[in-house]
């Protein structure tokens, strides 16, 4: 070896892999405006579809009448239920086990619902047409309060499960009810809680609000009739289950689909589900024989496609006098609109809810939900988190906060004397779940000293004394959140989409000149995929990331996946990235030991080259192998390098966190100001610092949004006060506060490289983190708990209640 | 939504009361009405272009009339239809007190309005509905006005 040989730290950095802060390589195309979005894609002949949307929540269709439409020039034909209802399209499947109308079947359920499809040669004539088509509505009573909704004498909403008393999830126990869906021991928990010493009640409601993507959802049909192949682009966030599900129920055979997801202009979950407007500009392209583009407007997209939360959760929680937890109770309603459309594994109707019992160490819990129509937009998604584990943080922290009223305690100290601690893992909660790793005290004291914690409260304490002098109208809060996450769905062994195991694939093709493409199941909306899995795939086979391509979303060329939502990329398409990287490296391992002429055991992986052991002057890098696997005859090994993984994950991963927020508020105004955001996250083994930030940046951003003013708001006949952006909060720069991002590392024990998933935590730890910093605020003048969006108005008028405006 | 208002219209009551009942001095008064049809003592049918915000629609709407304690008091429900647009409904209950030469005009009304109109046009609604209102009184006035001193 002489100056020039590269070190070890040299070659490792070339790679890019794990740990290193690689910019982000599809940002060269986004930044420039050349990405490729559904949008974009315009074919020779191609029509366009737009809805008749119902202006009524409740009302029965009596007559459509499309003539004046059709008469207009330009117009193709006008399709309603009785169309689709030969093919048996007027109604499709949902995700949850539940059917919902692609197109109104005799009634109307909730504003906005598609009602008749217009095909047009462009978007002008369809909204022309859209005007044309008159509908003859006759009002019914609108529910849209899911505890009505459960009264004896409540109107019936789905006429068409008229005398079903069994739903997908069992016992349905009124016209308007689901499915109630529990977990844990009820009995014992109530045993627990009527013995206590102390017990703490509070309802917690997390309002219903929407992920409202920067790009609205939209596909692209293309019917072949010459070969019968069907392709369409779309804003699928899963694209194998889209091809599926549009295989069973169109009847043509899986190969002559091709779902294409190309560049997804964000996802949160609102691109999970399959909406009517999929379904129907298939119809047409079928129907018509030419290409049909649908593409939402931002009102149809907050008004129609998939909202998420609007759960009601009553909690209990007991404890001893001095504080440590003794059990929990939740009864959640949850209000799930006119379709029961959620986006949850089959089994679990309710999500991971049953994650509530959070980061503590809480012997005995019980967990009720009971599912509801109303007559608001189907959905029910996990918006930015795993299936409803920001609905389960924010209960757990939420109740945390409450309870540590009711002791009289400090909220710090009374989550720190009930975490799960570090020795308990693998730890077995109440309702279910073995939490795979994780080490919360240190997190926490890392988290309270960065932020000088004692010294925030005696702030805090003064600033309150000197509010009570009328010296000053403004108060601090500090906002504590500790949350754990559980993402990664799934193990096949319970986790399915409408049949499907939640595995996922990874498919590598080595290049002879040493580079490499690599395809994934899963689908990044924004994500950044192709730059961290290459992270992972350099890490294992040594070639340089910046020589590695990452394909995702056409069905036709990548290996089947579940798809991407509930930070499940990393925990198990990356899984899968890593486990096939290792079947390359075997195979390289034989090729080298052939080239350098020694059995296999006598090599040994180094950063990117097998070596001879003891003599590592002699080696051959995996460029070197990639040439051979193509062009030498080794004995007993098949030519060239590729290799495909399939991966059941084991177990769920856990991430975890420790926020604070320090806020603000000025009690005459309800305006509030952001001093100090401080997010510590541990995703376990970290694959690109930079990308991590980035997705912890944007996702407080997107709690700061939900937990200060965005909602989606209904008044009570129905209308959606909420649907457009000069209602609906989106945080613009001038909103978005500084943030402070630190980190532990507590790798997962059954992930191939440790890695948990991190692009949710910051909303699932998020928003307790600011609406708890909102409560705390006013906890020394008696508030123990208020709903959320909390917008100037709210914050004001908990003021006003309290009596602080004289 | 809540309206109420008074107004002194400078005519006396009965004369106040005829033109309220007169299709053609209606049709003028109303903003946006193209056409205004009276299929009997207490019942209206009228077309009106309606703009609220961003949306402009055109309601086709049926008024009925409740003359019970006419001319000094009568009340009216309505309801109009706007397509996509959306759709409105409510009523009114209006008072005339006698003045002399002059007839004191008391009103109050309600209004439910549903779909697009109301998403998009929420907080524009109350404050659309007021204009509305005023230009309708102003214009009412004038004429009545006019037509006595004529």
């Amino acid at each position: 070896m002489n100056d020039l040989t590269p070190t070890s730290e040299e070659r490792s950095a070339k790679l890019k892999g794990l740990g290193h802060s690689r910019k982000r390589v599809e940002d060269a195309r986004f930044t420039q405006g050349k990405g490729n979005y559904v949008d974009d894609i315009k074919l020779p002949g191609m029509l366009f579809g737009d809805f008749v949307r119902s202006p009524y929540a409740h009302a029965r269709v009596k007559s459509i009448n499309v003539e004046a439409a059709l008469a207009l020039p330009g117009v193709i034909a006008v399709l309603t239920a009785k169309d689709l209802e030969p093919l048996n399209l007027h109604w499709m499947p949902t995700l949850a086990g539940d059917k919902q109308m692609v197109l109104a079947d005799g009634k109307v359920l909730f504003q906005g619902q598609e009602v008749a499809f217009v095909i047009a040669e462009d978007r002008y004539i369809n909204a022309d047409a859209i005007d044309l088509v008159e509908v003859e509505y006759e009002e019914l009573p609108v529910i849209t309060d899911p505890f009505k909704a459960m009264e004896p004498d409540a109107v019936v909403l789905r006429e068409d499960l008229a005398g079903q008393t069994t739903g997908a999830h069992g016992e349905r126990r009124h016209h308007n009810h689901i499915f109630l869906w529990e977990s844990g021991d009820k009995e014992a928990t109530e045993d627990v809680i009527n013995s206590a010493d102390v017990v703490a009640e509070e309802m917690v409601y997390y309002h219903r609000t929407h992920p409202c993507p920067l790009e609205t959802c939209g596909s692209v049909a293309s019917m072949d009739k010459v070969n019968g192949k069907l392709t369409v682009w779309g804003t699928f966030q899963a694209p194998h289950v889209v091809r599926t599900v549009a295989s069973l129920l169109s009847g043509i055979e899986e190969h002559n689909i091709r779902i294409v997801s190309p560049d997804i202009g964000g996802g949160f979950g609102n691109k999970v589900g399959v909406y009517p407007g999929y379904v129907c500009s298939i119809v047409a392209s079928i129907v018509t024989g030419k290409p049909v583009k649908w593409v939402e407007d931002r009102m149809d997209n907050l008004m129609a496609t998939a909202f998420a939360r609007d759960y009601w959760m009553k909690g209990k929680i007991s404890a001893t006098k001095d504080g440590k937890i003794t059990g929990l109770q939740c009864h959640v309603t949850a209000d799930h609109g006119a379709f029961d459309a959620c986006a949850d594994p089959t089994k679990f109707p309710a999500g991971f809810m049953n994650i509530c019992t959070g980061s503590y160490d809480i012997p005995v819990a019980y967990l009720g939900v009971d599912g509801v129509y109303t007559n608001k937009a189907p959905g029910g998604v996990a918006y930015r988190c795993s299936f409803r584990v920001t609905e389960a943080a924010y209960f757990i922290e939420r109740m945390i906060e409450v309870l540590a009223i009711e002791l009289g305690m400090d909220a710090a100290e009374l989550r720190a004397k009930n975490f799960i601690r570090k020795d308990q893992f693998p730890y077995q909660s109440a309702l279910g779940w073995e939490y795979d790793s994780g080490d919360y005290h240190t997190a926490w004291t890392k988290a309270l000293n960065a932020v000088g914690y004692k010294d925030l409260r005696k702030e805090q304490s003064e600033r309150v004394a000197a509010f009570n002098r009328g010296e000053t109208r403004s108060l601090l809060g500090i906002g504590l959140c500790h949350f754990t996450e559980i993402v990664g769905a799934g193990p096949v062994k319970n986790c399915d989409i409408l049949g499907m195991g939640m595995f996922d694939s990874c498919e590598i093709r080595i290049h002879p000149t040493g580079s490499a493409i690599a395809r994934l199941g899963t689908i990044s909306q924004g994500q950044g995929h192709a730059t961290t899995f290459a992270q992972i795939l350099a890490s294992e086979i040594g070639l340089p990331a910046d020589s590695i391509t990452i394909e995702e979303g056409d069905t036709d060329t990548a290996p089947y996946g579940l798809g991407t939502y509930g930070s499940r990329s990393t925990p198990v398409a990356g899984a899968a990235a890593a486990m096939a990287g290792r079947k390359i490296r075997a195979k390289a391992q034989m090729i080298a030991a052939y080239l350098l002429e020694v059995h296999d055991n006598d090599v040994e992986w180094d950063i990117d080259r097998f070596a001879v052991k003891g003599a590592p002057e002699k080696f051959k890098t995996m460029a070197e192998i990639a040439y051979a696997s193509y062009n030498q005859a080794v004995p007993g090994v098949e030519p060239g390098l590729e290799a495909v993984s399939y991966y059941d994950p084991p177990n769920m991963t856990y991430p975890f966190g420790a926020y604070v927020c320090v806020m603000e508020i000025d009690v005459d105004t309800g305006v509030h100001e952001i001093r100090q955001f401080y997010a510590l996250d541990d995703c376990g083994t970290r694959i690109n610092p930079m990308i991590i930030e980035g997705q912890v940046h944007g996702g407080l951003t997107e709690a700061l949004a939900i937990a200060m003013g965005q909602e989606i708001a209904y008044d009570e006949i129905g209308n959606v006060k909420t649907g457009t952006l000069m209602d609906f909060f989106i945080p613009t720069a001038w909103e978005t506060p500084h943030y402070t991002t630190d980190f532990t590392e507590t790798p997962s024990p059954h992930h191939p490289i440790g890695a948990k998933g991190v692009g949710e935590s910051p909303n699932v730890g998020g928003v307790p983190a600011f609406s708890n910093a909102v409560h705390d605020a006013f906890r020394a003048f008696g508030l123990r708990h208020a709903h959320m969006p909390h917008d100037q108005w709210r914050i004001w008028k908990i003021a006003n209640d309290l009596g602080m405006h004289g | 939504m809540e309206l109420n208002d008074e107004i002194t219209i400078p005519a006396p009551m009965e004369k106040v009361y005829a033109s309220l009942n007169d299709p053609e001095i209606l049709q003028e008064c109303i903003p946006g009405c193209e056409e205004l049809i009276k299929h009997s003592d207490t019942e209206l049918e009228a077309k009106v272009v309606l703009k609220v915000g961003p949306v402009k629609a055109r309601f086709n709407g049926n008024v009925t009339l409740d003359t019970e304690g006419a001319p000094n008091r009568f009340s009216l429900v309505g309801a109009g239809n706007g397509g996509v647009a959306g759709f409105a409904k409510g009523g009114a209950d209006v008072e005339l007190v006698d003045q002399g030469d002059s007839t004191l005009l008391k009103y109050t009304a309600k209004a439910e309005v549903g779909g697009k109109i109301a998403q998009l046009g929420s907080r524009l609604m109350t404050s659309t509905a007021k204009k509305l209102s005023a230009m309708f009184f102003a214009k009412f006035a004038e004429i009545v006005g006019e037509t006595e001193t004529t």
